[in-house]
């Protein structure tokens, strides 16, 4: 073993990305391609009348306005497609910004300007837009993904009636949007009834299956492509219209087309965190025992679909109390269909996170000590609670605890001040369910005794070629520079969507196992060549290390891998595959916030994480992961907020430049601890999914410490100035 | 956006002419928000004329007046020794303003004559009464934290986004253009419109005229002044509320102020019976409150930006505060 794996190796594909020799989908030139531009609605409810194409066709180089009426009739994919339509098969209407017309041109600046030039009319209803406008009919969803959005266990009502202490509050949170840097965009290319599409996907392999299904094509007939994507953070997680209404577009025109939704369409076009109510009552001891937990949340829905993504784990299971009862409500809005967003817990743990800084103050308990005394060895969900496997949650605390100086904390609200400022601390658990897909990874000994990987993952930006190239690297004992992965290409074996933290979970561990096996053939080839110096040495007292093969004993009976390979004339070619279950990893976030209460003004000015997430693969890559998870969460608590009109339903700040995420100078360095276990299995059997964890219990810390900072208890994000006037 | 045509104006005199003669032109500078505007689909030009070759970029510092020209960047203005000298609170209104990469590449023309930052204005598929007169504001029924309290009508409550020209209306600037029917200046204070039924029409400047400079007088007020930026994210964002103050007291006495307030107003805005009621008088907190009380008389909150009222108070008595040595 060479000791790659949990080192910060940097990015092997940093230098591609800088120097912009990395092709992301939308550089991918693909001779004869036309271009794309969608018509979106400008109503929120009602239905096609007539669509006029006559302007945009008479302009130079236009090709074809394609409507409903022109485009074939697909089937309508289940999950992960997640909307209940597809656009332009008929008239209706669902939200503004929906496709409602398809130009195609020679160039996309004539497709663009085209596409403003087709007349629509509607018939228009009035839509709902607002959740405050339609509380009275939050009803009850149909199971989604075969979870219930009803639970319980124990008796809530009871406990809640009996408790000691209660804490009876709603929290909230608004709609907000994923903005990946990179535009979703899709590529369609048919040859022979076979289609290959040049993506910018989380999944290509589910973008496949759901191509193929929407267009009836045999399992094969479709390629997906997705190298590099920039960013993704869940809104590039289900496939989406565009992805569809482009192919659709390409076999009508006989050629292929190309398209890149503007920042204003990745608004209504590829999901968005659904807007958030959160009422909770805490049921406790005096001592500080959690004895009921009742949750009922509503999110928006639409009134085509009614799925739920803002899950409530965080209250089901974080803590340990006998009786819970949480009931996730919808209420139907005339907006696009939500979805997954990166930390789709996120809603509700701000809710309980801010909840139990609420129960600590009352009892008088330090929240670092409320939490301990209600840590969850166990699953309370499964019969009978299963322990968590190795949960170094208490650990954490006191670990971040300690770097932070959480000790010196007077607890008493609004005592610290520092010119016009007041000083705050909070703190705050942070969680994640990740998931784990069934995978596999294919790894090529080539005769020059170099590797290469290739899996049908993605690079969503988390460090994935970096990782599985040092899992390939140190698996076989070579150089990380004679190994290369290859990824996002549905060419090669079926491997994780990169969503749910599930990429490594579940890659790992097959590239892992590939790499076992590929060392045991090239091992083996050696020892049996009568021209290997290693002729005749057991196959397990070979080492492998930096490229070469000796003898455990005799580091003299050395051989190379290129040597092996280039007498063998041929490849090694293995492919792993190994099940790895879904599970949780845990951490704390301290944070320092400084409020100027008379200007409404909150900077986070410190932070200390530490998370239990299993074996660190890349101490660089997951601290990456926790430097972004906090700057989520400082966007989520202070700014980020999609504004929608309540006459139209028309995202009213649909860019970069009014819907506000966090600069660098809204982010303080952030000190990252992790609770590592390098000692864990080598096979990297059992590694967690982390890259959501991070960030979750941020906006709560930061609620949680400005009401230490001032005394003001904030329950409703963005905390934007006017609320702490 | 649909094509344009585009010519480089070699002096003034020729960017005027050109203006005149080419219907449906307008002259592009650093193109930082003309050409967002036009990608929206908010503006629509058939002609751009570039200025960015006239010798229309230097910064002065003449016997009476600071000159700045129209096409001066804002960055070079911003790092100008005299200008961080005699007037911070340009240095701080435009180092306030945008990003590096922006501020080295607007204009000082084009920063004063930027369009309104309300989101339906720039959007080209919702009604607007300053694109399309007649069509209706969604704002004042709508989103409207970012809108005005002052100065709005039932046809448009946007505000006007620049920091530099608020400082400029509390220096009491000049704007200098150059057009068809020859050079005029206008007083800043007279060069903004209120909406009224017209928000269409923001400035007083006429078809193809041109800003080709903008004087300030050089006082030793001006060199006791600070801009105060209220916003919702550290850099890069726009003004929630902002107050440009310049004071000069002596022993704890008013001789002379200039306030003028961003986020707050449809165009920057400045109200001289504040500054009358603090002239003269001892600067007291009830002084301070009292002056904040009448820039609000008339305050016309909505659902959406109420807090401003309060809010813009709350800053006045900050930086009076601060440049009075209140503590």
């Amino acid at each position: 073993m060479s000791g790659l794996v949990g080192q910060g190796v940097a990015r092997v594909d940093g230098r591609a990305k800088v120097t912009g020799t990395a092709r992301y989908a939308a550089d991918h030139e693909v001779p004869g391609v036309l271009h794309g531009a969608l018509v979106m609605s400008t109503i929120a409810r009602g239905e096609v009348l007539r669509i006029d194409g006559g302007a945009a066709l008479a302009r130079p180089g236009v090709v074809a306005v394609y409507t409903h009426a022109d485009l074939p009739r697909l089937r309508l994919p289940d999950f992960p497609y997640n909307r209940r339509f597809v656009p332009m098969q008929d008239t209706r209407v669902f939200h503004q910004g929906q496709p409602v017309a398809y130009v195609v041109a020679e160039t996309l600046e004539q497709a663009q300007e085209a596409a403003g030039l087709v007349r629509v009319r509607y018939r228009a209803e009035e839509p709902v837009a607002r959740m405050a406008d339609a509380l009275g009919e939050a009803f009850l969803p149909d199971d989604f993904r075969e979870r219930p959005n009803e639970i319980s266990r124990g008796d809530a009502a009871a406990a809640l009636e009996q408790a000691e202490v209660r804490v009876d509050r709603t929290y909230s949170s608004p709609m907000q949007h994923h903005n990946p840097i990179e535009p979703h965009t899709t590529t369609a290319v048919w040859e022979d009834g076979t289609l290959t599409l040049y993506e910018s996907t989380q999944g290509v392999v589910l973008a496949r299956n759901v191509v193929e299904f929407a267009f009836g094509l045999a399992p094969g007939s479709v390629r997906v492509v997705s190298p590099y994507l920039g960013g993704g953070f869940g809104a590039k997680g289900p496939t989406y219209p565009h992805t569809l209404l482009t192919a659709a577009a390409a076999r009508l025109c006989g050629r292929p087309v190309k398209l890149v939704l503007s920042r204003a369409q990745m608004y209504t076009s590829n999901g968005h965190r659904a807007e958030y109510r959160h009422h909770l009552r805490l049921g406790a001891t005096r001592q500080g025992a959690l004895t009921a937990i009742a949750s009922t949340s509503t999110a928006q829905v639409t009134r085509a679909d009614e799925n739920i993504y803002n899950g409530g784990d965080s209250t089901l299971r974080l803590y340990a109390c006998p009786n819970v009862h949480v009931r996730q409500l919808g209420v139907r809005l005339d907006l696009p269909t939500s979805s997954y967003m990166r930390s789709p817990e996120t809603t509700a743990h701000f809710g309980i996170e801010t909840a139990l800084d609420e129960l600590s103050h009352e009892l008088g308990i330090d929240p670092v000590e409320l939490r301990m005394r209600n840590h969850a060895e166990a699953d309370q969900q499964t019969d009978p609670p299963r322990p968590y496997p190795d949960k170094r949650l208490l650990e954490c605390y006191r670990a971040a605890a300690e770097a932070f100086g959480w000790a010196r904390r007077d607890p008493r609200p609004g005592t610290t001040r520092d010119g016009d400022e007041y000083v705050g601390w909070g703190m705050a658990t942070e969680t994640h369910t990740y998931n784990v897909i069934p995978s596999q990874a294919r790894l090529t000994i080539g005769p020059d005794g170099r590797a290469t990987l290739r899996a049908a993952t993605q690079e969503i930006g988390t460090g994935t070629y970096t990782v599985l190239t040092q899992v390939v690297a140190e698996g076989l004992g070579l150089p990380l520079g004679h190994v290369t992965t290859l990824l996002g290409d549905t060419a090669y074996p079926a491997a994780s969507l990169s969503a749910g933290s599930a990429t490594m979970p579940s890659v790992a561990g097959p590239a892992a196992e590939a790499a076992r096996r590929a060392r045991e053939a090239v091992i083996a080839l050696a020892v049996a060549d009568a021209r290997s110096p290693l002729h005749g040495v057991p196959a397990e007292e070979v080492v492998t290390l930096d490229g070469r093969l000796f003898a455990r004993g005799d580091r003299d009976r050395a051989d190379t891998y290129r040597d092996v390979m280039t007498r063998h004339g041929g490849p090694v070619e293995v492919t792993g595959s190994r099940a790895n279950t879904a599970g949780h990893s845990f951490g704390a976030v301290f944070l320092e916030v400084r409020v100027q209460p008379r200007l409404g003004r909150v900077r986070v000015t410190r932070v200390v994480t530490a998370h239990d997430l299993g074996r660190v693969l890349n101490r660089r890559t997951a601290r990456g992961q926790v430097i972004g998870g906090v700057t989520w969460g400082i966007g989520f608590a202070l700014m980020e907020h999609t504004m929608v009109d309540p006459n139209t339903a028309r995202v009213v700040n649909p860019n970069l430049s009014a819907y506000l995420v966090p600069v660098c100078a809204d982010v303080p360095s952030v000190e990252a601890l992790f609770v590592d276990r390098p000692e864990a299995d080598a096979e990297l059997n059992g590694i967690r999914g982390f890259g959501e964890t991070p960030g979750t219990g941020v906006p709560a810390a930061i609620g949680n410490a400005i009401h230490h900072a001032t005394g003001r208890r904030l329950r409703d994000v963005p905390f934007t100035r006017d609320k702490l006037l | 956006m649909r094509a344009f045509g585009y010519t480089v104006a070699r002096d003034p005199a020729e960017a005027v002419r050109l203006a005149a003669h080419t219907p449906g032109s307008t002259f592009v500078a650093g193109g930082t928000d003309l050409l967002n505007l036009m990608r929206d689909g908010a503006e629509a030009h058939d002609h751009l004329i570039d200025v960015n070759r006239l010798d229309l970029g230097r910064i002065t510092v003449a016997a009476g007046s600071l000159r700045i020209g129209g096409a001066a960047r804002m960055r070079r203005v911003a790092e100008h020794p005299g200008v961080r000298r005699e007037f911070p609170m340009l240095t701080e209104a435009l180092l306030a303003s945008a990003s590096p990469q922006v501020r080295v590449m607007a204009s000082i023309g084009g920063n004063l004559l930027q369009r309104t930052r309300c989101g339906y204005f720039r959007d080209a598929a919702s009604p607007c009464n300053k694109r399309v007169r007649g069509s209706g504001c969604p704002a004042i029924t709508g989103q409207n934290r970012g809108h005005a309290i002052l100065g709005g009508s039932e046809h448009c409550v946007a505000t006007h986004p620049s920091d530099l020209a608020v400082a400029l209306t509390a220096l009491d600037a000049t704007v200098h253009l150059l057009g068809p029917g020859g050079a005029r200046a206008v007083p800043i204070g007279g060069f903004y419109l209120l909406p009224g039924s017209t928000p269409d029409r923001e400035t007083v400047m006429r078809p193809g005229e041109l800003i080709t400079r903008v004087d300030v007088p050089r006082t030793a007020l001006a060199g006791r002044s600070r801009y105060l930026k209220l916003r919702d994210r550290a850099t890069f964002e726009f003004a929630v509320v902002s107050v440009a103050a310049a004071l000069r007291t002596r022993g704890g006495v008013v001789r002379d102020v200039r306030l003028a307030f961003g986020g707050v107003g449809t165009r920057p805005w400045r109200d001289t019976r504040v500054e009358a009621a603090l002239r003269g008088r001892p600067l007291t907190r009830q002084a301070i409150d009292e002056a904040g009380g009448l820039l609000v008389g008339d305050a016309k909150p909505y659902e959406g930006n109420g807090f401003k009222v309060e809010l813009v108070q709350r800053a006045l008595a900050s930086v009076l505060g601060e440049l009075g040595g209140l503590r």
